[in-house]
């Protein structure tokens, strides 16, 4: 009853078990690695076709062969950035009424909140984007705005609705709870003799919060926008959905209240009818420059966590 | 006459190290079968490592180095023999109990047989049954055999520790001041258990408290900076050391 | 009077904040109910259990849809949760500070970071191009890649912080490390590698861009899983914006439906590992 088998049959079930790991492993840097390469094969007929031109060219005519994806880009980093911007400070709002002020009670409920409104699929705020808010947004908000500080180009009529601004909103929205659940986790760790020594000093928790929480908490902060600002780059339907899919933004109309296109939406309504091989291939280069850029973030991030980490040691 | 019988565990010239410290210089002794032998000495004296290098569990910390001979059964387990081999016939139980708490509390006895599938159902059931039965628990646990092992209190916990160590049928068990981490009462019960033990296996059990050492042991080694200062009879360490680095130690000075 | 003023500021950043949490609600519950009171009206039988109606007919269903996403998402948690799992437990176990480890870390982590169409792209070019026509193979290889470092992470987190104490037990009693791997460490892990593997469901249920270029669409059922097939998530994305407002209310139908298995499923996780915080595990 000892175990009948010998140790060099458990050894080799052993070896057996470590290769699969190895394996699986394996096949995930692999498919990392056949992501990029597959991207840039496929991107090939438009790097060469379209040069640089890609990069800075502001004119979209698939018919002529012209691909310039510059407006495209920038819609992507400019509504990116506008819903971080948005977003951040009302995920940190939430963080600081989580640890701060919120009854014990209610905390549950909001951390359900919180995950759901992470949970909600992109198309559903597309949906609800496209025919709940827009027309609310362009009579109740962009209209007036138009009518009243219009003669600033970037607020200039007319009031689309379905707009840069829009699409800037809901991904707000969607970032708002990546920001705010990873804030209150980290608020929550903030060291209790810290608090405590704030709380003594008889700081109000506003006070405490400020001087103490967030300043703790502000590297994992500086993680969770850079989270919030990926997030909101790589959204494709959601913004599809409610952004107008115009390059009439920025070149030929400077407005938030004008319909712009970004990387993600391009790629998402044209690929159907991307029969050609420059055509198709624009796109995947579309794809790529998102890529890249996504990772370039992720790795500028990085590269200050850690030297504002480095920087704390000494 | 000594020189020729086999002993249950032979050690010799044994040395161990961490990195560049060396815990253990030079160790040497020879256990008798179905005896009970405490291992004291004050704290970082090597008497974990001194255990750990029975069941070759030291070789998991990292930048570990052993040199020396252990026979086991006249078995060198450091040449002949694969170090799972030597951790089923060498069981261990642990300072702190670990019973696993995603199993069931029978399961849990039977964990070193089921788990490598080297018993039948019917066999499993018999011999969580019996090693309960041999450690006193399986009146207060008959109910709630399917219950998780982590449902227990921390007496219960270390008796199933020691159930799981005793149904591999183990040529030697090892404590690792098995009941420092418990109350009074239920280190009693376990002293208790360690006595009988000595009819099936050998024990070797490390305690840094002396009187439970005398109470339960009938050899004692003593650990002093990583060397072993005296082994013997134990009513003899206790009564007339021969070290007066034993009797300072025996006698509460420093440790 | 310095006093007044900072008891005022927090005051202030009591209600603000309270505010700004409320004002954060509310789109959640605005998307609930306008999906709820949208939706409810289309659901009926035959919206169940039909297929859709061509574009300017009206009637039909979303049956095909429904089953579509269930089948694709079975697909890719076959693909995903397995090479998810298994590398978690390298990264856990098996894993030394060596190039290889680290290589698989930044790809676990990379991965999570790319946009979801993509993976849409990359399964386009791997297979769709190979086999010449849409399919939901595809589908299901590009959201089981998505799947993947999503249960990898909540692997490993789950596996790493099982106590030592476990292991030693278990290497004491001279089990193969496979052995004490699988049926140890991610034995008392495996609540956390289940929530993460519900999570990962969860989630690919959501995504619609990588179904765009590989699923495509039907208004069939599916015939076969080389073929293009129907999904919730991309007839929302075709009705909602095809004009038609009868398609536009089964849109919102489809939505609520959508809505409640995410919704479903993300508080069933919430329920579980709330109880695992009280138990202390």
């Amino acid at each position: 009853m000892q175990g009948k088998k010998s140790s060099s049959h458990y050894n080799r079930q052993d070896a057996v078990f470590k290769y699969l790991l190895i394996s699986a492993s394996l096949l995930v840097v692999g498919l990392f690695a056949a992501l990029f390469l597959m991207l840039i094969r496929g991107s090939l007929p438009s790097i060469l076709g379209n040069g640089l031109g890609f990069l800075t060219g502001t004119t979209w005519d698939p018919i002529n062969g012209i691909y310039g994806a510059l407006p495209a880009i920038l819609t992507t980093i400019v509504t990116s950035l506008l819903a971080v911007g948005i977003a951040i400070p009302v995920a940190l709002g939430i963080a600081i009424f989580f640890t701060e002020y919120a009854p014990v009670k209610a905390k549950f409920p909001l951390t359900v909140f919180i995950d759901l409104l992470a949970a909600i699929p992109s198309v559903i705020f597309g949906i609800w984007g496209l025919w709940i808010i827009a027309p609310l947004i362009k009579t109740y908000v962009q209209q007036p705005l138009v009518t009243s500080i219009g003669f600033i180009p970037i607020f200039g009529g007319p009031a689309y609705g379905i707009s840069l601004s829009l699409a800037s909103l809901i991904l707000a929205i969607m970032v708002i709870p990546i920001i705010a659940s990873l804030a209150i986790e980290l608020l929550s760790r903030t060291p209790i003799t810290l608090k405590e020594g704030m709380i003594s000093l008889g700081a109000t928790k506003w006070e405490s919060v400020m001087r103490v929480g967030l300043p703790f908490a502000r590297m994992g902060v500086i993680a969770a926008v850079m989270l919030g600002l990926g997030r909101a780059l790589g959204e494709t339907m959601a913004i599809t959905m409610v952004i107008g899919n115009s390059y009439m933004w920025p070149f030929a109309n400077p407005s938030i209240f004008a319909p712009a296109t970004s990387i993600t939406s391009k790629i998402a309504s044209e690929f159907y009818e991307a029969t050609s091989a420059i055509y198709a291939g624009s796109l995947i280069e579309l794809a790529l420059t998102l890529l890249i850029i996504t990772l370039a973030t992720n790795v500028a991030f990085r590269y200050i966590i850690n030297k504002t980490n480095k920087e704390a040691k000494r | 006459m000594d020189n020729c019988t086999y002993e249950k565990l032979d050690i010799s010239g044994l040395d161990a190290w961490f990195g560049d410290k060396q815990a253990l210089k030079g160790v040497s002794l020879r256990i008798k079968p179905k005896t009970v032998t405490a291992v004291i000495g004050p704290s970082g004296c090597g008497k974990s490592t001194f255990i750990r290098c029975i069941n070759r569990m030291h070789e998991l910390t990292p930048g570990n180095r052993v040199s020396g001979v252990v026979l086991l059964d006249g078995v060198d387990i450091y040449k002949s023999v694969d170090s799972m081999d030597v951790r089923r016939k060498v069981g261990m139980v642990f300072q702190k109990p670990n019973p696993f708490p995603n199993m069931s509390i029978s399961d849990n006895v039977v964990a070193g047989l089921k788990l490598i599938g080297a018993a039948s159902k019917k066999e499993l059931e018999a011999v969580a049954e019996e090693n309960l039965k041999a450690v006193g628990l399986w009146k207060e646990v008959e109910n709630d055999l399917k219950k998780s092992g982590a449902s227990l209190s921390g007496g219960q916990q270390q008796r199933l520790c020691i159930a799981r160590a005793l149904a591999m049928r183990p040529e030697i068990i090892l404590m690792d001041e098995p009941t420092s981490a418990l109350d009074p009462a239920s280190t009693a019960k376990i002293e208790d258990l360690v006595k009988t033990l000595k009819a099936e296996t050998t024990v070797i059990i490390i305690t840094h408290n002396v009187q439970q050492a005398a109470r339960i042991s009938d050899m004692t080694a003593f650990f002093y900076l990583g060397e072993l200062i005296e082994y013997g009879e134990t009513r003899t360490i206790f009564e007339s050391p021969k070290s007066p680095l034993t009797e300072r130690y025996i006698t509460g000075r420093f440790g | 009077m310095r006093m007044v003023s900072r008891k005022n500021k927090d005051r202030v950043a009591r209600w603000l904040s309270l505010a700004i949490t409320v004002l954060a609600i509310i789109p959640l519950l605005w998307i609930i109910c306008s999906v709820v009171v949208n939706g409810i009206s289309a659901i009926n039988l035959e919206f169940i259990t039909g297929v859709p109606a061509p574009y300017g007919e009206s009637g039909g269903g979303i049956a095909n849809a429904i089953f579509g996403t269930l089948i694709i998402n079975a697909m890719a948690s076959i693909f995903g949760i397995p090479v998810g799992i298994l590398t978690g437990m390298y990264l856990s176990e098996y894993a030394t500070k060596g190039k290889f480890s680290s290589a698989i870390r930044t790809s676990v982590e990379s991965f999570s970071g790319v946009p979801s169409i993509i993976f849409g792209i990359f399964a386009f070019t791997i297979i769709v191009t190979n086999v010449r026509h849409y399919t939901a193979l595809a589908a299901a290889f590009a959201l089981g890649i998505m799947m993947i470092p999503i249960v990898a992470k909540a692997t490993e987190e789950s596996m790493r912080v099982v106590s030592d104490d476990m292991r030693e037990a278990a290497i004491a009693l001279g089990v193969p490390k496979w052995v004490r791997t699988v049926k140890i460490v991610l034995g008392v892990a495996r609540g956390g590698v289940i929530t993460g593997s519900l999570l990962a469901f969860a989630r690919i249920s959501g995504e619609t861009a990588p179904l765009l270029f590989t699923a495509l669409f039907s208004f069939y059922w599916p015939t076969g899983i080389d073929q293009p097939m129907a999904t919730l998530q991309v007839l929302i994305y075709n009705f909602a914006l095809s004009g038609y407002q009868e398609r536009v209310l089964q849109a919102w139908g489809a939505s609520l439906l959508l809505v409640m298995l995410v919704v479903a499923i993300n508080i069933v996780v919430k329920i579980v590992t709330r109880q695992k915080y009280k138990e202390g595990i």
